[in-house]
């Protein structure tokens, strides 16, 4: 297993040099001076210039490009032209803020987006099945801002449940607040993998379900419970886990606009951020953090499969 | 005029236009102030660093001026009035400046202020700041003694008191031991009614009332960022709420005691709830419409005058949703440069006959005109989009580009991209007047070699005498507006909005927090 894991991780490193000369690029590529955003809207064009200098960004691009190779090979992620920090510090500062979202959200992804899918799959072509199915296809339409938004007015304003925007940490505040702060925000990045997840799960078990092995047990006696969670369920967990690892990622990658409309201070607002004042070195490094993260994801979503089925092998 | 400015011989153009405004000018039955307390306010952003001498976004400087002070600032009628200064002295025809410290200031750390700290704010000024030009004319820095500064400039410039106002760029007096540190990497210590306790970065920062502040006695009250500032509360906690919805939210929620600018129809929906209000803010910002002098159709002279001839103002503001005045200067009415009487003949023409027959003129064949906008910006993207309409009505083939702010800035200061004209907001330059404008149009390589422009902004700055910078300014508004590289749209206001446990909340540019306290 660690010689495939080993071998996983050497493969990934030229899907991250890919991806790593793609960002890069299309960071460059954007219209917008960063100079312009550090400077001011009316700062002269002489002190513009000088800190485009400073800044070297007046070198040809593939200069800058080198250079920023060369630091990547020490592990230098650069420094953050806004922020004045390096890029590792701005992202483990984040970090908390963006996983909380993230597992809250698995945590309420994962229950909720697999029974949805069993039940529809169970009583299919019935009025349960139809009302999950609309239910799921309203979750991955329904854009998250939207939805956001509606939320915080019904919930927050309204109802005053729960607080509008503003992130409580978990080690200052307590366990009551930080899961007050997240559950709102996580929730409506649920909705769409939950709807996604829901749609698969069907699926599978629909697959599983018109299989000799469910037929025989049902005929042999075996209850309904057993043969639907011991039989038919184990085996619908291969695609299931499949899309976990999509899942996670999608849900980091939500976590952008989730984190914009509920004001949380996480890696994705740092993103949002960094393309808007074209803070290249926050936003390359950290794009580039996330590649390997999702390389970790898949590695792991493949040791899950050996778990679930002895008969699938790694390495 | 006020008594703080001993003449030598010259006047200095500092005329009060307004009235100040009374303590608790808004926010109900207010009770005497009473110190403590804790607020929250949803400000539109977070600053990326609170470096005075480098900072340009109105975010952070909406916390700086609570931090940080200046020699001279801007009053509430946004004329210069000193602040860290007691008296300023101005000799040798404005090119001599003395300013005398007011006894006993001190920074937020509780170490003494002196002339030492100014001077060595002025060199880190002149090494780091964006707006290096400020300083570009001094000679020399004379401290004969501890609280005296003199600054020497190589020529008169009877507007230096006015450009030391500026509160973008601020030039503001920080302990000499930051003397030799980088843009940006300042410490956050000033002399400020409020200091820096804590700062998250796009999170929130929390501002606590600064125990050695030292208020200027001799103002009857706050002025602006000027006068006599108290600061009542105990703390402002400033949550950076990107989101306006979210920011009306917060306050509708109760999480949030003010907020920073809404949308205007936002303002609606507080309908009913006696406990929040709104202030507006007024005026704000101008809209124009920039025409790119540089770049295709719009080079020539005939088809920028016949952009101009075909606007309809009033369509335009109606579509803005903003709340907005007709004014055709590109300074605000009551400000002594105000000159509507030479800038009415470039605004609002809505003159299609005489568009098209510029355009006929120019032997314009339906060649595509490319209006730039963005999308942060909505009142910026739908002016465009009316003036889109009253274009092509007026017989021009014309291309709506919408892009993201920063690109739409990059275009329009650094002449990139293609396109002809663009939609604009100006915020400080028209609350300060001439030579705040000077940047932006001299930004414009096609602007800047104007015939008549250097002698216009040279005598503008050198002349002991009012009139003739009047007439200075005069001249120079004819130019760029005759010219229709600027074509004036409208004057803007701003909505905000308040608890009203929250009293003292006056209507100002920056949103301000001494002299406000809760019950």
């Amino acid at each position: 297993m660690y010689r495939g894991i080993l071998m996983r991780l050497s493969q990934a490193v030229p899907v991250l040099l890919i991806f790593a000369v793609m960002v890069f690029m299309l960071m460059h590529l954007l219209p917008g001076d960063p100079a312009l955003a550090i400077a001011g809207p009316e700062a002269s064009a002489e002190a513009v210039e000088v800190i485009r200098e400073q800044l070297g960004l007046n070198r040809p691009i593939l200069v800058q490009l080198l250079e920023w190779f060369s630091h990547l090979a020490v592990g230098n992620f650069g420094e953050s032209l806004m922020l004045k920090q390096s890029v590792v510090s701005a992202v483990v500062e984040r970090l908390p803020v963006t996983l909380s979202l993230s597992l809250v959200s698995l945590v309420i992804t994962l229950p909720a987006g697999i029974l949805l899918g069993v039940v529809a799959a169970y009583w299919r072509s019935s009025w349960i099945d139809a009302s999950v199915m609309v239910v799921a296809l309203l979750g991955v339409s329904l854009p998250g801002f939207w939805v956001g938004l509606l939320s915080v007015l019904f919930f927050s304003v309204h109802l005053g449940w729960f607080p509008p925007s503003g992130y409580a940490p978990l080690d200052e505040t307590g366990l009551v607040a930080w899961l007050a702060s997240l559950i709102q925000p996580a929730v409506v990045l649920a909705l769409f993998q939950i709807g996604f997840l829901a749609r698969i799960t069907r699926s599978a078990m629909l697959d599983v379900l018109d299989q000799d092995f469910i037929r025989t047990a049902r005929a042999k006696g075996v209850d309904e419970w057993t043969t639907l969670a011991k039989h038919a369920f184990r085996n619908t967990l291969i695609p299931v886990v499949t899309v976990l690892g999509i899942t996670l990622s999608l849900l980091i990658g939500g976590s952008v606009v989730i984190e914009q409309v509920f004001a949380l201070p996480g890696i994705g607002r740092l993103i949002v951020q960094g393309i808007m004042n074209r803070d290249y070195p926050l936003v390359q490094g950290t794009m580039l953090l996330f590649g390997f993260a999702f390389v970790v994801i898949n590695i792991l979503v493949d040791i899950i499969y050996t778990l679930v089925d002895p008969r699938v092998r790694y390495g | 005029m006020a008594g703080w400015l001993e003449r030598a011989g010259l006047t200095v153009a500092l005329a009060a236009m307004l009235a100040q405004p009374a303590l608790g000018a808004a926010g109900g039955k207010a009770g005497d102030p009473a110190r403590g307390g804790a607020i929250t306010y949803a400000a539109a952003g977070g600053p990326g660093a609170l470096d005075p001498h480098v900072a340009g976004s109105l975010v952070a400087l909406e916390v700086i001026h609570h931090v940080f002070e200046t020699l001279v600032a801007m009053d509430e009628s946004y004329n210069a009035r000193p602040m860290l200064a007691a008296t300023v002295q101005v000799g040798d025809a404005a090119r001599r400046f003395r300013f005398t410290l007011r006894p006993g200031l001190r920074f937020s750390t509780g170490a003494t202020l002196t002339s030492a700290d100014v001077l060595a704010s002025f060199e880190r000024y002149a090494r780091v700041s964006t707006n290096v030009a400020l300083l570009e004319d001094v000679v020399g820095y004379d401290v004969p003694d501890a609280r005296t500064f003199v600054v020497r400039l190589a020529s008169s410039n009877a507007m230096f008191l006015d450009m030391l106002k500026s509160p973008t760029y601020p030039l503001a007096i920080v302990p000499a031991d930051q003397q030799e540190r980088p843009g940006r990497e300042v410490d956050v210590v000033g002399t400020g009614p409020f200091m820096l306790e804590s700062w998250d970065k796009d999170s929130h920062l929390v501002l606590r009332r600064n125990p050695d502040y030292v208020a200027d006695r001799s103002a009857a009250g706050p002025d602006g960022l000027a006068g006599r500032k108290t600061a009542y509360l105990d703390t402002v906690r400033y949550d950076f709420v990107a989101e306006p919805a979210a920011r009306l939210a917060a306050l509708q929620g109760g999480t949030a005691d003010a907020v920073a600018n809404l949308p205007p129809d936002f303002a609606s929906r507080l309908g009913g709830r006696d406990d929040l209000a709104t202030l507006r803010v007024f005026p704000y910002c101008q809209l124009l419409f920039v025409t790119h002098a540089g770049n295709g159709l719009t080079a020539q002279r005939l088809i920028r005058q016949a952009i101009q001839a075909a606007v309809n103002v009033d369509d335009i503001i109606a579509a803005s949703g903003q709340p907005a005045r007709r004014n055709a200067s590109l300074v605000y009415p009551g400000s002594p440069y105000h000159t509507g009487d030479g800038a009415e003949a470039f605004y609002d023409r809505r003159n299609l006959d005489e568009a098209r027959a510029l355009l006929r003129q120019a032997g314009y064949k339906g060649e595509k005109l490319i209006l730039q906008t963005n999308a942060t910006y909505s009142y910026m993207r739908d002016a465009i989009l009316v003036l889109a309409g009253q274009l092509r009505e007026a017989g021009m083939n014309t291309e709506v580009q919408v892009v993201d702010w920063l690109t739409n800035l990059t275009s329009l200061r650094r002449g990139t991209g293609n396109w002809n004209v663009t939609s604009a907001g100006f915020c400080t330059q028209p609350l300060m007047g001439p030579q705040q404008w000077r940047a932006q149009i001299y930004a414009d390589p096609h602007i800047r070699d104007l015939a008549g422009l250097d002698d216009a902004y040279r005598r503008l700055l050198a002349s002991p005498e009012f009139a003739p910078r009047q007439a200075a300014w005069r001249r120079i508004e004819t130019l760029v507006l005759g010219e229709a590289y600027f074509i004036k749209v409208a004057d803007l206001g701003a909505v905000r909005a308040y608890n009203t446990r929250l009293h003292g909340m006056a209507p100002y540019f920056f949103q301000r927090f001494w002299n406000t306290w809760v019950n």
